[in-house]
């Protein structure tokens, strides 16, 4: 029952962070909301795990968890550096992108 | 008591499939109506996020973790980087009206549902696709390959070369996405500048 | 009896989790600024995934499940901060300021 209400809970604080990935007037509010999103997802795989009872669908999980983060700081460093191999001697002067506002 | 709970899990199940469903039309719609490339780019990973938990519910995990990996992780920051080449906002469309198109487009998706009438249930151990040779995989894997999961003997064993094809095909399409966007360069990343005045392109 | 005692700690664990997560995404729409709801995500989503997942070790069927919660719990607590961090950095470095002072305006101000 419990996970009935935890997957319930988790459902609508997406809905909530979709709110905010539409209506975000900068970008990086549309990051934020997707990075939230993102961490929701890994919540919902457990919960949805053990309602089925099936508790093995961790594995996607635990792979969503990495690859989450690792896709918010390559979009980040995207912004920022405009490639992703930045060459450590010019790493002092951000390239950032200007109309990105 | 057990009757109940029983019951409980399956309505949950379903409830959550129609509140992903109903998101996963959010999203597109969304999607769709903004102007702005890079919310686009955004609700396209998200889109991926529930489409993976969609697979999620319908017990295919093989699925969920290849759209969960490739959707929300590679494409979103590919598709990034492509939009980064390019401009931040797409041009306005022009109003018109096709009804023809409409009607077109309405016809076919009825004609398409339609036929789903006639499919075998989900699961049904009669259906040509799980009778014959899905059948022998399940039957064989226990002996001949030894593997618990029978989706992994499937793609690494019985039909190797597919996914040798596969895997080849993938590469191609990686190294060709990286010199498109710019990766070819000693520096790193291409930088987008005009051409000068003088009519020679800068670096 | 730790039956008892592991349902009813587990339940309360889930349930506070999930208050804290819809009470964080409720601030993510309302609050007027980007730094204040970023504060609103950063923090609740760390610390509601974190008791949920808690809450889901306590009911875990085998150890095995129980060592791929703890993973998931150790890598979020590592990494949403950390993710939190990145963007209010990259945010800041391009130039969005937070509202601050005479400038704080709501809706409906004018």
């Amino acid at each position: 029952m419990i996970f009935a209400v935890a997957a319930a809970a988790v459902i609508i604080a997406m809905l909530l962070a979709l709110v905010r990935a539409f209506a975000g007037p900068t970008l990086y509010d549309r990051v934020l909301a997707g990075n939230s999103f993102g961490t929701k997802t890994v919540i919902l795989i457990g919960v949805m795990g053990y309602l089925t009872g099936r508790p093995d669908f961790l594995d996607i999980a635990v792979l969503y968890a990495l690859i989450n983060f690792a896709t918010i700081i390559a979009i980040l460093k995207f912004f920022r550096y405009r490639t992703l191999s930045v060459s450590m001697d010019n790493r002092d002067q951000p390239v950032f992108d200007e109309e990105a506002r | 008591m057990e009757n109940d709970t029983v019951t409980l899990a399956e309505a949950a199940t379903l409830a959550i499939d129609l509140s992903l469903l109903t998101l996963l039309f959010l999203v597109a719609y969304q999607m769709l109506k903004s102007r702005h490339l890079f919310a686009v780019v955004m609700l396209s990973g998200i889109y991926s996020l529930l489409s993976a938990l969609f697979f999620v519910s319908l017990d295919a995990v093989d699925v969920a973790f290849t759209e969960a990996a490739v959707g929300a992780g590679i494409s979103t920051v590919l598709m990034l980087a492509g939009m980064l080449l390019t401009a931040r906002r797409e041009k306005p469309l022009m109003p018109g009206r096709a009804p023809v198109a409409i009607l077109v487009v309405f016809l076919v998706g009825a004609a398409l549902m339609y036929a789903t009438l006639d499919m075998p249930a989900f699961g049904d151990a009669t259906a040509p696709a799980n009778a014959y040779v899905g059948l022998q995989y399940i039957e064989r894997t226990p002996n001949e390959i030894a593997v618990p999961n029978i989706v992994t003997a499937v793609l690494a064993s019985y039909r190797g070369f597919d996914t040798l094809g596969e895997t080849m095909v993938i590469f191609t399409a990686g190294v060709a996405v990286m010199l498109l966007l710019g990766a070819g360069s000693i520096k790193g990343g291409r930088q987008v500048k005009d051409v000068s005045d003088d009519g020679e392109a800068q670096q | 009896m730790w039956d008892l005692i592991r349902d009813i700690l587990s339940w309360a664990l889930i349930l506070i989790g999930s208050a804290a997560l819809v009470i964080g995404a409720i601030g993510l729409v309302r609050f007027p600024d980007f730094y204040t709801r970023m504060h609103a995500a950063g923090v609740t989503d760390t610390a509601g995934a974190e008791l949920i997942v808690f809450g889901l070790m306590l009911q875990a069927p085998s150890w095995i499940v129980v060592a791929k919660l703890a993973f998931i719990s150790f890598f979020l607590f590592l990494t949403s901060p950390v993710a939190t961090h990145a963007v209010a950095h990259a945010a800041w470095v391009v130039g969005v300021r937070p509202m601050l002072g005479p400038d704080l305006k709501r809706e409906g101000d004018d």
